[in-house]
Protein backbone atom coordinates (compact mmCIF):
# COMPACT_ATOMS: atom_id res chain seq x y z
CA UNK A 1 0.00 0.00 0.00
CA UNK A 2 2.94 1.94 -0.38
CA UNK A 3 1.92 3.52 -3.54
CA UNK A 4 -1.36 5.11 -1.61
CA UNK A 5 -0.12 6.52 1.60
CA UNK A 6 -1.86 10.04 1.27
CA UNK A 7 -4.98 8.39 -0.51
CA UNK A 8 -4.54 5.90 2.84
CA UNK A 9 -4.43 8.47 5.11
CA UNK A 10 -6.83 10.73 4.28
CA UNK A 11 -9.42 7.94 3.96
CA UNK A 12 -9.02 6.91 7.58
CA UNK A 13 -9.48 10.55 8.27
CA UNK A 14 -12.30 11.16 6.72
CA UNK A 15 -13.83 8.07 8.28
CA UNK A 16 -13.21 9.22 11.45
CA UNK A 17 -14.83 12.90 10.77
CA UNK A 18 -18.00 10.91 8.78
CA UNK A 19 -18.22 8.84 12.26
CA UNK A 20 -18.17 12.07 14.04
CA UNK A 21 -20.56 13.64 12.25
CA UNK A 22 -23.05 10.88 11.39
CA UNK A 23 -25.40 11.72 14.20
CA UNK A 24 -26.31 15.23 12.98
CA UNK A 25 -27.76 16.48 9.66
CA UNK A 26 -26.62 20.19 10.12
CA UNK A 27 -23.07 18.84 10.36
CA UNK A 28 -23.55 16.23 7.88
CA UNK A 29 -23.97 18.82 5.78
CA UNK A 30 -20.90 20.43 6.45
CA UNK A 31 -19.12 17.68 5.67
CA UNK A 32 -20.72 16.84 2.41
CA UNK A 33 -19.79 20.33 0.85
CA UNK A 34 -16.09 20.35 2.52
CA UNK A 35 -15.43 17.01 0.65
CA UNK A 36 -17.43 18.90 -2.42
CA UNK A 37 -15.09 21.77 -2.49
CA UNK A 38 -12.19 19.81 -1.56
CA UNK A 39 -12.12 17.31 -4.29
CA UNK A 40 -12.41 20.53 -6.42
CA UNK A 41 -9.59 22.13 -5.34
CA UNK A 42 -7.89 19.23 -5.45
CA UNK A 43 -8.17 18.63 -8.84
CA UNK A 44 -8.01 22.65 -10.08
CA UNK A 45 -4.60 22.21 -8.06
CA UNK A 46 -3.49 19.31 -9.99
CA UNK A 47 -3.45 21.82 -13.19
CA UNK A 48 -2.35 24.77 -11.29
CA UNK A 49 -0.12 23.84 -8.60
CA UNK A 50 1.46 20.93 -10.19
CA UNK A 51 1.54 21.35 -13.75
CA UNK A 52 1.23 25.52 -13.65
CA UNK A 53 -1.61 25.98 -16.03
CA UNK A 54 -3.97 28.14 -13.63
CA UNK A 55 -7.19 28.35 -14.70
CA UNK A 56 -9.99 30.61 -14.14
CA UNK A 57 -13.11 29.32 -15.61
CA UNK A 58 -12.85 25.20 -13.80
CA UNK A 59 -17.04 26.31 -13.07
CA UNK A 60 -17.56 25.45 -16.83
CA UNK A 61 -17.00 22.01 -16.36
CA UNK A 62 -19.03 21.65 -12.51
CA UNK A 63 -21.87 23.21 -14.49
CA UNK A 64 -21.45 20.69 -17.58
CA UNK A 65 -21.61 17.93 -14.88
CA UNK A 66 -24.33 19.59 -12.92
CA UNK A 67 -26.63 20.48 -15.85
CA UNK A 68 -26.32 17.22 -17.54
CA UNK A 69 -27.66 15.23 -14.18
CA UNK A 70 -30.27 18.17 -13.68
CA UNK A 71 -31.58 18.00 -17.39
CA UNK A 72 -31.29 14.56 -18.06
CA UNK A 73 -33.04 14.13 -15.18
CA UNK A 74 -35.81 16.54 -15.86
CA UNK A 75 -36.45 16.47 -19.04
CA UNK A 76 -36.22 12.74 -19.82
CA UNK A 77 -35.96 10.75 -16.35
CA UNK A 78 -32.62 9.50 -17.11
CA UNK A 79 -30.90 7.68 -14.37
CA UNK A 80 -27.72 8.72 -13.17
CA UNK A 81 -26.00 5.69 -14.49
CA UNK A 82 -26.38 7.63 -17.79
CA UNK A 83 -25.92 11.32 -16.77
CA UNK A 84 -22.84 10.88 -14.93
CA UNK A 85 -20.96 9.56 -17.84
CA UNK A 86 -22.87 11.79 -20.19
CA UNK A 87 -21.96 15.04 -17.81
CA UNK A 88 -18.16 13.45 -17.33
CA UNK A 89 -17.72 13.01 -20.76
CA UNK A 90 -18.72 16.16 -22.06
CA UNK A 91 -16.77 18.02 -19.46
CA UNK A 92 -13.48 16.18 -20.54
CA UNK A 93 -14.25 17.33 -24.54
CA UNK A 94 -14.93 20.33 -23.77
CA UNK A 95 -11.57 20.23 -21.86
CA UNK A 96 -9.85 18.53 -24.93
CA UNK A 97 -11.76 21.51 -27.57
CA UNK A 98 -10.26 24.32 -25.24
CA UNK A 99 -6.82 22.92 -24.18
CA UNK A 100 -6.24 22.33 -27.88
CA UNK A 101 -6.68 25.81 -28.85
CA UNK A 102 -5.00 27.19 -25.89
CA UNK A 103 -1.95 24.85 -26.13
CA UNK A 104 -1.71 25.13 -29.87
CA UNK A 105 -1.07 28.52 -29.59
CA UNK A 106 1.10 28.33 -26.67
CA UNK A 107 -0.98 30.49 -24.13
CA UNK A 108 0.60 29.82 -20.79
CA UNK A 109 0.45 31.72 -17.26
CA UNK A 110 -2.21 34.54 -17.53
CA UNK A 111 -3.07 34.24 -20.64
CA UNK A 112 -4.18 30.66 -20.18
CA UNK A 113 -6.23 31.65 -17.00
CA UNK A 114 -7.43 35.04 -19.07
CA UNK A 115 -8.53 32.27 -21.84
CA UNK A 116 -10.34 29.68 -19.49
CA UNK A 117 -12.00 32.49 -17.87
CA UNK A 118 -13.51 33.52 -20.92
CA UNK A 119 -14.62 29.81 -22.05
CA UNK A 120 -16.66 29.81 -18.71
CA UNK A 121 -18.16 32.80 -18.75
CA UNK A 122 -19.54 32.37 -21.82
CA UNK A 123 -20.79 29.03 -20.94
CA UNK A 124 -22.83 31.25 -18.01
CA UNK A 125 -23.97 33.82 -20.01
CA UNK A 126 -24.86 31.03 -22.50
CA UNK A 127 -26.89 29.07 -19.99
CA UNK A 128 -28.38 32.48 -18.39
CA UNK A 129 -29.95 32.96 -21.52
CA UNK A 130 -31.17 29.33 -22.47
CA UNK A 131 -34.60 28.71 -22.00
CA UNK A 132 -34.38 24.83 -22.06
CA UNK A 133 -32.05 25.02 -18.99
CA UNK A 134 -34.12 27.10 -16.99
CA UNK A 135 -32.02 30.23 -17.39
CA UNK A 136 -30.89 32.28 -14.78
CA UNK A 137 -33.39 31.09 -12.31
CA UNK A 138 -32.14 27.29 -12.51
CA UNK A 139 -33.71 24.00 -12.67
CA UNK A 140 -35.77 22.39 -9.74
CA UNK A 141 -35.35 18.70 -9.96
CA UNK A 142 -38.30 16.24 -9.52
CA UNK A 143 -38.01 15.04 -6.01
CA UNK A 144 -40.58 12.29 -4.78
CA UNK A 145 -41.44 11.55 -0.90
CA UNK A 146 -39.80 8.48 -1.12
CA UNK A 147 -35.72 7.05 -1.02
CA UNK A 148 -34.98 6.09 -5.22
CA UNK A 149 -31.87 5.21 -4.61
CA UNK A 150 -31.28 4.13 -8.37
CA UNK A 151 -31.96 8.24 -8.97
CA UNK A 152 -29.53 8.74 -5.69
CA UNK A 153 -32.62 10.27 -3.99
CA UNK A 154 -32.14 9.71 -0.21
CA UNK A 155 -33.84 11.34 2.42
CA UNK A 156 -30.84 10.39 5.07
CA UNK A 157 -27.54 12.55 4.33
CA UNK A 158 -25.20 9.71 4.58
CA UNK A 159 -24.64 8.25 1.46
CA UNK A 160 -24.25 11.55 -0.01
CA UNK A 161 -21.52 11.98 1.92
CA UNK A 162 -20.49 8.36 1.61
CA UNK A 163 -20.96 9.26 -2.27
CA UNK A 164 -18.61 12.32 -2.10
CA UNK A 165 -15.98 10.90 0.04
CA UNK A 166 -15.48 7.62 -2.58
CA UNK A 167 -15.10 10.47 -5.18
CA UNK A 168 -12.38 12.57 -2.87
CA UNK A 169 -10.27 9.16 -1.91
CA UNK A 170 -10.25 8.25 -5.73
CA UNK A 171 -9.05 11.62 -6.67
CA UNK A 172 -6.48 11.55 -4.40
CA UNK A 173 -5.34 8.10 -5.18
CA UNK A 174 -5.21 8.93 -8.46
CA UNK A 175 -3.20 12.07 -8.12
CA UNK A 176 -1.18 10.33 -5.57
CA UNK A 177 -0.40 7.77 -8.15
CA UNK A 178 0.16 9.94 -10.76
CA UNK A 179 3.09 11.91 -9.30
CA UNK A 180 4.72 8.74 -8.10
CA UNK A 181 4.83 7.91 -12.29
CA UNK A 182 6.29 9.38 -15.16
CA UNK A 183 2.93 11.94 -15.93
CA UNK A 184 3.38 13.27 -12.62
CA UNK A 185 7.36 14.40 -13.24
CA UNK A 186 6.23 15.62 -16.44
CA UNK A 187 3.50 17.68 -14.92
CA UNK A 188 6.34 18.41 -12.66
CA UNK A 189 8.64 19.66 -15.32
CA UNK A 190 6.74 21.24 -17.24
CA UNK A 191 5.43 23.63 -14.35
CA UNK A 192 8.86 24.34 -13.36
CA UNK A 193 10.50 24.93 -17.17
CA UNK A 194 8.34 23.50 -19.94
CA UNK A 195 11.78 24.56 -22.74
CA UNK A 196 13.88 22.20 -20.64
CA UNK A 197 11.20 19.62 -20.54
CA UNK A 198 10.68 19.34 -23.82
CA UNK A 199 14.16 19.57 -24.60
CA UNK A 200 14.61 16.57 -22.07
CA UNK A 201 11.80 14.23 -24.51
CA UNK A 202 8.87 15.50 -22.65
CA UNK A 203 5.49 16.10 -25.13
CA UNK A 204 4.34 19.29 -23.34
CA UNK A 205 1.08 19.52 -25.61
CA UNK A 206 -0.07 16.15 -24.55
CA UNK A 207 0.80 15.97 -20.77
CA UNK A 208 -0.96 19.32 -20.43
CA UNK A 209 -3.75 18.29 -22.52
CA UNK A 210 -3.68 14.64 -20.44
CA UNK A 211 -3.28 17.00 -16.94
CA UNK A 212 -5.95 19.25 -18.22
CA UNK A 213 -9.04 16.20 -18.96
CA UNK A 214 -8.43 14.91 -15.73
CA UNK A 215 -9.15 17.79 -13.62
CA UNK A 216 -12.36 18.51 -15.82
CA UNK A 217 -13.79 15.08 -15.52
CA UNK A 218 -13.17 14.92 -11.78
CA UNK A 219 -14.55 18.15 -11.71
CA UNK A 220 -17.99 17.12 -13.93
CA UNK A 221 -18.09 14.17 -11.47
CA UNK A 222 -18.24 16.91 -8.55
CA UNK A 223 -20.78 19.27 -10.30
CA UNK A 224 -22.67 15.83 -10.60
CA UNK A 225 -22.88 14.90 -7.17
CA UNK A 226 -24.02 18.53 -6.29
CA UNK A 227 -27.10 18.06 -9.02
CA UNK A 228 -28.20 15.14 -7.15
CA UNK A 229 -27.35 15.96 -3.72
CA UNK A 230 -28.81 20.01 -3.56
CA UNK A 231 -31.13 18.44 -6.33
CA UNK A 232 -31.64 22.36 -8.12
CA UNK A 233 -28.96 24.28 -10.56
CA UNK A 234 -28.48 27.38 -11.30
CA UNK A 235 -25.64 29.40 -13.13
CA UNK A 236 -24.27 31.39 -10.07
CA UNK A 237 -23.74 27.94 -7.73
CA UNK A 238 -22.22 25.96 -10.60
CA UNK A 239 -21.30 27.80 -13.82
CA UNK A 240 -20.29 31.45 -11.79
CA UNK A 241 -16.57 32.40 -11.70
CA UNK A 242 -17.09 32.83 -7.77
CA UNK A 243 -16.88 28.59 -7.41
CA UNK A 244 -13.36 28.90 -9.73
CA UNK A 245 -12.33 31.61 -6.77
CA UNK A 246 -13.18 29.43 -4.50
CA UNK A 247 -10.72 26.42 -5.78
CA UNK A 248 -7.61 28.91 -5.96
CA UNK A 249 -8.11 30.19 -2.25
CA UNK A 250 -8.63 26.28 -1.06
CA UNK A 251 -5.54 26.03 -2.81
CA UNK A 252 -3.59 28.76 -1.74
CA UNK A 253 -4.76 28.55 1.86
CA UNK A 254 -3.84 24.61 2.09
CA UNK A 255 -0.48 24.66 -0.28
CA UNK A 256 -0.66 24.59 -3.94
CA UNK A 257 2.76 22.57 -4.09
CA UNK A 258 1.36 19.61 -2.33
CA UNK A 259 -1.41 17.27 -4.22
CA UNK A 260 -3.01 17.14 -0.66
CA UNK A 261 -2.70 20.87 0.07
CA UNK A 262 -6.14 22.04 -1.20
CA UNK A 263 -7.98 19.78 0.66
CA UNK A 264 -6.54 20.99 4.00
CA UNK A 265 -7.24 24.37 3.01
CA UNK A 266 -10.85 23.62 1.89
CA UNK A 267 -11.17 21.38 6.13
CA UNK A 268 -10.62 24.04 7.30
CA UNK A 269 -12.11 27.45 5.37
CA UNK A 270 -15.37 25.57 4.29
CA UNK A 271 -16.67 24.66 7.85
CA UNK A 272 -15.46 27.95 8.71
CA UNK A 273 -17.08 30.08 6.43
CA UNK A 274 -20.62 28.15 6.96
CA UNK A 275 -20.69 28.34 10.43
CA UNK A 276 -19.79 32.09 10.70
CA UNK A 277 -22.55 32.32 8.06
CA UNK A 278 -25.09 30.51 10.06
CA UNK A 279 -24.15 32.16 13.43
CA UNK A 280 -22.91 35.55 13.01
CA UNK A 281 -25.46 38.39 14.37
CA UNK A 282 -24.84 40.74 11.86
CA UNK A 283 -25.86 40.35 8.39
CA UNK A 284 -22.47 40.45 6.25
CA UNK A 285 -20.20 40.27 8.97
CA UNK A 286 -19.29 36.48 8.71
CA UNK A 287 -17.34 37.71 4.99
CA UNK A 288 -15.93 40.62 6.82
CA UNK A 289 -14.54 37.84 9.12
CA UNK A 290 -13.74 35.57 6.19
CA UNK A 291 -12.04 38.12 4.51
CA UNK A 292 -9.90 38.86 7.20
CA UNK A 293 -8.79 35.58 8.00
CA UNK A 294 -7.59 35.02 4.30
CA UNK A 295 -5.66 37.82 4.08
CA UNK A 296 -4.17 37.11 7.79
CA UNK A 297 -2.78 33.43 6.37
CA UNK A 298 -1.88 34.77 3.12
CA UNK A 299 0.51 37.28 4.89
CA UNK A 300 1.23 34.31 7.87
CA UNK A 301 1.83 31.01 5.83
CA UNK A 302 2.19 31.91 1.88
CA UNK A 303 3.43 28.47 1.19
CA UNK A 304 0.03 27.39 2.87
CA UNK A 305 -1.13 25.72 6.08
CA UNK A 306 0.23 22.16 4.20
CA UNK A 307 2.89 23.51 2.79
CA UNK A 308 4.48 25.48 6.33
CA UNK A 309 3.73 22.02 8.10
CA UNK A 310 5.93 20.33 5.35
CA UNK A 311 8.94 22.84 4.92
CA UNK A 312 9.22 22.77 8.75
CA UNK A 313 9.34 18.87 8.51
CA UNK A 314 11.91 19.03 6.04
CA UNK A 315 13.70 21.52 8.03
CA UNK A 316 13.90 19.27 11.26
CA UNK A 317 15.10 15.81 8.94
CA UNK A 318 17.54 18.28 7.24
CA UNK A 319 18.51 19.63 10.61
CA UNK A 320 19.06 16.11 12.06
CA UNK A 321 21.09 14.87 9.21
CA UNK A 322 23.43 17.72 9.27
CA UNK A 323 24.32 17.03 12.89
CA UNK A 324 24.49 13.20 12.45
CA UNK A 325 26.90 14.34 9.09
CA UNK A 326 28.90 16.75 11.67
CA UNK A 327 29.29 13.83 14.23
CA UNK A 328 31.19 11.23 12.02
CA UNK A 329 33.54 13.80 10.44
CA UNK A 330 33.95 15.06 14.03
CA UNK B 1 34.42 8.52 -40.94
CA UNK B 2 30.45 7.91 -41.06
CA UNK B 3 28.65 11.29 -40.74
CA UNK B 4 25.88 11.28 -37.68
CA UNK B 5 25.10 14.77 -38.01
CA UNK B 6 24.56 16.57 -41.51
CA UNK B 7 23.63 20.02 -41.23
CA UNK B 8 23.05 21.11 -45.02
CA UNK B 9 22.72 24.88 -46.25
CA UNK B 10 20.72 26.09 -43.15
CA UNK B 11 19.10 29.34 -42.79
CA UNK B 12 17.29 30.98 -40.03
CA UNK B 13 15.79 34.44 -40.46
CA UNK B 14 14.29 36.65 -37.55
CA UNK B 15 12.30 38.87 -40.38
CA UNK B 16 14.56 40.92 -42.22
CA UNK B 17 17.90 39.62 -40.16
CA UNK B 18 19.43 36.41 -41.22
CA UNK B 19 20.77 34.81 -38.17
CA UNK B 20 22.00 31.78 -39.89
CA UNK B 21 22.81 31.79 -44.05
CA UNK B 22 23.75 28.50 -45.56
CA UNK B 23 25.34 26.37 -42.87
CA UNK B 24 26.86 23.15 -43.69
CA UNK B 25 28.80 20.93 -42.23
CA UNK B 26 28.76 17.33 -40.80
CA UNK B 27 29.61 15.73 -37.20
CA UNK B 28 31.14 12.05 -37.25
CA UNK B 29 30.05 9.69 -34.66
CA UNK B 30 32.18 9.57 -31.41
CA UNK B 31 33.47 13.03 -32.39
CA UNK B 32 33.96 16.52 -30.51
CA UNK B 33 33.27 19.02 -32.83
CA UNK B 34 33.27 23.01 -31.89
CA UNK B 35 31.10 25.47 -32.90
CA UNK B 36 33.17 28.78 -32.30
CA UNK B 37 32.72 32.36 -33.75
CA UNK B 38 32.12 35.84 -31.77
CA UNK B 39 29.26 37.22 -29.90
CA UNK B 40 26.14 36.90 -32.38
CA UNK B 41 27.36 34.90 -34.74
CA UNK B 42 24.57 32.52 -35.05
CA UNK B 43 25.91 29.94 -32.31
CA UNK B 44 23.15 29.82 -29.95
CA UNK B 45 20.25 30.12 -32.90
CA UNK B 46 22.38 26.79 -34.36
CA UNK B 47 21.77 24.96 -31.21
CA UNK B 48 17.87 25.78 -31.59
CA UNK B 49 17.36 24.72 -34.91
CA UNK B 50 19.10 21.71 -34.00
CA UNK B 51 17.24 20.61 -31.35
CA UNK B 52 14.10 21.61 -32.73
CA UNK B 53 13.39 24.96 -30.58
CA UNK B 54 13.63 27.12 -33.55
CA UNK B 55 12.24 25.90 -37.31
CA UNK B 56 14.78 26.50 -40.32
CA UNK B 57 13.94 28.71 -43.06
CA UNK B 58 15.64 26.44 -45.35
CA UNK B 59 18.07 23.84 -45.42
CA UNK B 60 17.78 20.05 -43.63
CA UNK B 61 19.54 18.66 -40.74
CA UNK B 62 19.61 14.60 -40.68
CA UNK B 63 20.87 12.75 -37.77
CA UNK B 64 21.94 9.11 -38.60
CA UNK B 65 20.89 9.44 -42.47
CA UNK B 66 16.83 10.93 -41.03
CA UNK B 67 15.65 14.34 -41.46
CA UNK B 68 15.14 15.79 -38.00
CA UNK B 69 14.58 19.65 -39.19
CA UNK B 70 10.63 20.47 -38.30
CA UNK B 71 10.45 17.62 -35.66
CA UNK B 72 9.36 19.12 -32.46
CA UNK B 73 12.16 18.87 -29.08
CA UNK B 74 10.61 16.04 -27.43
CA UNK B 75 10.99 14.07 -30.28
CA UNK B 76 14.41 14.86 -31.52
CA UNK B 77 15.62 13.96 -27.76
CA UNK B 78 14.22 10.66 -28.52
CA UNK B 79 15.81 10.00 -31.85
CA UNK B 80 19.48 10.63 -29.85
CA UNK B 81 20.25 14.64 -29.77
CA UNK B 82 20.03 16.13 -26.09
CA UNK B 83 21.30 19.81 -25.35
CA UNK B 84 22.24 21.57 -22.52
CA UNK B 85 21.39 25.46 -22.41
CA UNK B 86 23.50 28.36 -21.78
CA UNK B 87 21.36 29.58 -19.18
CA UNK B 88 20.78 26.89 -17.10
CA UNK B 89 17.14 25.55 -16.75
CA UNK B 90 16.70 23.43 -13.25
CA UNK B 91 13.00 22.18 -12.39
CA UNK B 92 13.65 24.29 -9.37
CA UNK B 93 10.59 22.74 -7.67
CA UNK B 94 12.77 19.41 -7.50
CA UNK B 95 15.70 17.47 -6.22
CA UNK B 96 18.62 16.84 -8.08
CA UNK B 97 17.89 12.77 -8.22
CA UNK B 98 14.00 14.10 -9.59
CA UNK B 99 15.87 16.19 -12.34
CA UNK B 100 17.49 13.68 -14.24
CA UNK B 101 14.71 10.81 -13.21
CA UNK B 102 12.66 13.42 -16.11
CA UNK B 103 15.16 12.70 -18.65
CA UNK B 104 15.54 9.14 -17.98
CA UNK B 105 11.71 8.69 -18.52
CA UNK B 106 12.04 9.34 -22.31
CA UNK B 107 14.18 6.32 -22.15
CA UNK B 108 12.67 4.06 -19.24
CA UNK B 109 8.44 4.71 -18.51
CA UNK B 110 8.52 2.56 -15.58
CA UNK B 111 9.60 4.56 -12.04
CA UNK B 112 11.29 2.33 -11.26
CA UNK B 113 13.60 1.11 -13.71
CA UNK B 114 14.23 5.16 -14.38
CA UNK B 115 15.11 5.89 -10.73
CA UNK B 116 17.72 3.13 -11.67
CA UNK B 117 18.89 4.93 -14.69
CA UNK B 118 18.90 8.55 -13.12
CA UNK B 119 21.46 7.17 -10.22
CA UNK B 120 23.59 5.09 -12.24
CA UNK B 121 24.31 8.94 -14.31
CA UNK B 122 24.58 10.42 -11.51
CA UNK B 123 27.41 8.16 -10.17
CA UNK B 124 29.24 8.09 -13.55
CA UNK B 125 29.10 12.21 -13.13
CA UNK B 126 30.12 12.55 -9.57
CA UNK B 127 26.64 14.01 -8.59
CA UNK B 128 25.42 10.54 -6.55
CA UNK B 129 26.33 12.40 -3.39
CA UNK B 130 23.86 15.84 -4.23
CA UNK B 131 20.80 13.29 -5.35
CA UNK B 132 18.75 14.60 -2.58
CA UNK B 133 19.41 17.75 -2.46
CA UNK B 134 17.26 20.63 -3.90
CA UNK B 135 17.81 22.11 -7.22
CA UNK B 136 17.34 25.34 -6.43
CA UNK B 137 20.22 24.82 -3.49
CA UNK B 138 23.14 23.97 -5.93
CA UNK B 139 25.80 26.65 -6.94
CA UNK B 140 26.76 27.26 -10.93
CA UNK B 141 29.29 24.65 -11.42
CA UNK B 142 26.63 21.88 -9.69
CA UNK B 143 24.02 23.82 -11.72
CA UNK B 144 25.99 23.06 -14.81
CA UNK B 145 27.08 19.59 -14.21
CA UNK B 146 22.97 18.96 -13.52
CA UNK B 147 22.32 20.05 -16.99
CA UNK B 148 24.70 17.35 -18.46
CA UNK B 149 23.84 14.72 -16.32
CA UNK B 150 19.61 15.42 -17.22
CA UNK B 151 20.89 15.77 -21.18
CA UNK B 152 23.23 12.31 -20.66
CA UNK B 153 20.27 10.40 -18.85
CA UNK B 154 17.63 10.89 -22.81
CA UNK B 155 20.87 8.58 -23.47
CA UNK B 156 21.73 10.67 -26.63
CA UNK B 157 23.90 9.83 -29.71
CA UNK B 158 24.53 13.46 -29.83
CA UNK B 159 25.62 15.96 -27.11
CA UNK B 160 24.87 20.15 -28.05
CA UNK B 161 26.95 21.57 -24.99
CA UNK B 162 26.63 25.38 -25.06
CA UNK B 163 28.95 27.07 -23.05
CA UNK B 164 29.27 24.71 -20.44
CA UNK B 165 32.55 26.51 -19.03
CA UNK B 166 31.31 30.00 -18.74
CA UNK B 167 31.48 31.40 -15.03
CA UNK B 168 33.39 28.41 -13.70
CA UNK B 169 36.43 28.41 -12.08
CA UNK B 170 39.61 27.08 -13.67
CA UNK B 171 39.80 24.19 -11.36
CA UNK B 172 36.10 23.21 -12.25
CA UNK B 173 36.45 24.02 -15.51
CA UNK B 174 39.64 21.63 -15.98
CA UNK B 175 37.09 18.99 -14.41
CA UNK B 176 34.49 19.70 -16.58
CA UNK B 177 36.80 19.45 -19.60
CA UNK B 178 38.01 15.76 -18.63
CA UNK B 179 34.13 14.82 -18.54
CA UNK B 180 33.50 16.03 -21.84
CA UNK B 181 36.60 14.31 -22.91
CA UNK B 182 35.14 11.22 -21.40
CA UNK B 183 32.47 11.44 -23.36
CA UNK B 184 33.04 9.77 -27.16
CA UNK B 185 34.04 6.32 -25.03
CA UNK B 186 30.58 5.93 -24.23
CA UNK B 187 29.73 6.49 -27.93
CA UNK B 188 28.42 10.24 -27.58
CA UNK B 189 29.61 12.76 -30.08
CA UNK B 190 29.77 16.54 -28.90
CA UNK B 191 29.01 19.57 -30.12
CA UNK B 192 30.71 22.56 -28.24
CA UNK B 193 29.97 26.17 -28.11
CA UNK B 194 32.76 27.82 -26.42
CA UNK B 195 34.89 30.77 -26.51
CA UNK B 196 37.78 29.65 -24.70
CA UNK B 197 40.10 29.11 -27.40
CA UNK B 198 42.52 26.87 -25.60
CA UNK B 199 39.62 25.12 -24.59
CA UNK B 200 38.69 24.45 -28.13
CA UNK B 201 41.81 23.54 -29.37
CA UNK B 202 42.16 21.00 -26.33
CA UNK B 203 39.19 19.54 -26.45
CA UNK B 204 38.47 19.30 -30.38
CA UNK B 205 39.47 17.59 -33.33
CA UNK B 206 37.03 20.24 -35.72
CA UNK B 207 35.67 23.34 -35.79
CA UNK B 208 33.39 24.94 -37.85
CA UNK B 209 33.64 29.12 -37.46
CA UNK B 210 30.68 31.18 -37.93
CA UNK B 211 30.58 35.30 -38.16
CA UNK B 212 27.41 36.89 -38.86
CA UNK B 213 25.70 33.60 -39.52
CA UNK B 214 27.72 32.58 -42.18
CA UNK B 215 30.39 29.44 -41.92
CA UNK B 216 33.65 31.63 -42.42
CA UNK B 217 35.84 28.42 -42.24
CA UNK B 218 35.73 25.05 -41.18
CA UNK B 219 38.14 22.05 -40.88
CA UNK B 220 40.90 21.00 -38.34
CA UNK B 221 40.92 23.27 -35.04
CA UNK B 222 44.32 24.25 -34.85
CA UNK B 223 44.37 25.62 -39.09
CA UNK B 224 41.14 27.01 -38.61
CA UNK B 225 42.58 29.08 -35.46
CA UNK B 226 45.52 30.28 -36.98
CA UNK B 227 43.34 31.31 -40.22
CA UNK B 228 43.71 34.99 -40.50
CA UNK B 229 40.26 35.49 -41.06
CA UNK B 230 38.91 33.95 -38.17
CA UNK B 231 41.75 36.01 -36.14
CA UNK B 232 39.96 39.39 -37.77
CA UNK B 233 36.52 38.34 -36.40
CA UNK B 234 37.67 37.66 -33.33
CA UNK B 235 39.75 40.73 -32.60
CA UNK B 236 39.02 42.98 -35.46
CA UNK B 237 41.71 44.04 -38.04
CA UNK B 238 44.68 44.20 -36.16
CA UNK B 239 47.15 46.43 -38.58
CA UNK B 240 48.60 49.16 -36.74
Amino acid sequence: MSNFRTATIVAGVLLVAFAAVSGDRYFMDIFIFTCFYGTLAVCWNMMAGLTGLMSLGHALFVGIGAYSVAWGLSVHGWSPLVTWPLGVGLAVAAAAAIGMLCFRYGLRGYFFAIATLAFGEVAFFTVSATEALGRSDGMIMPISAEDIPGQLQFFEKWPYALIIMTILIGTIAIGEALMKSRTGYYWRALRDNEQAAEALGVNARAFKLRCFMLSAGISALCGAFYANYVAFVDPRSVLGVELSIQMLVYSIVGGMSLLWGPLIGAAVLVPFSILLRDYSAIPGSDIVVYAVLLAVLALVLPQGIAGWFVARWQRRRLARRASRTAEVVS
Amino acid sequence: MTSLLEVQRVSKSFGGLHALSDVSFEVGAGEIFAVIGPNGAGKTTLFNCLAGAATLTSGAIRLGGQRIDGRPPHEICRRGLARTFQLVKPFRGMTVLENVKVAAFSRYPSTKQATAAARAVLDRIGMAGLAEHDAETLNVAQLRQLEIARALATEPQLLLLDEMLAGLTPTESTAMCERIRQLPRAGIAVIVVEHSIPVVTSLCARAVVLCFGKVLTQGSTCEVIANPRVQEAYLGNAQS
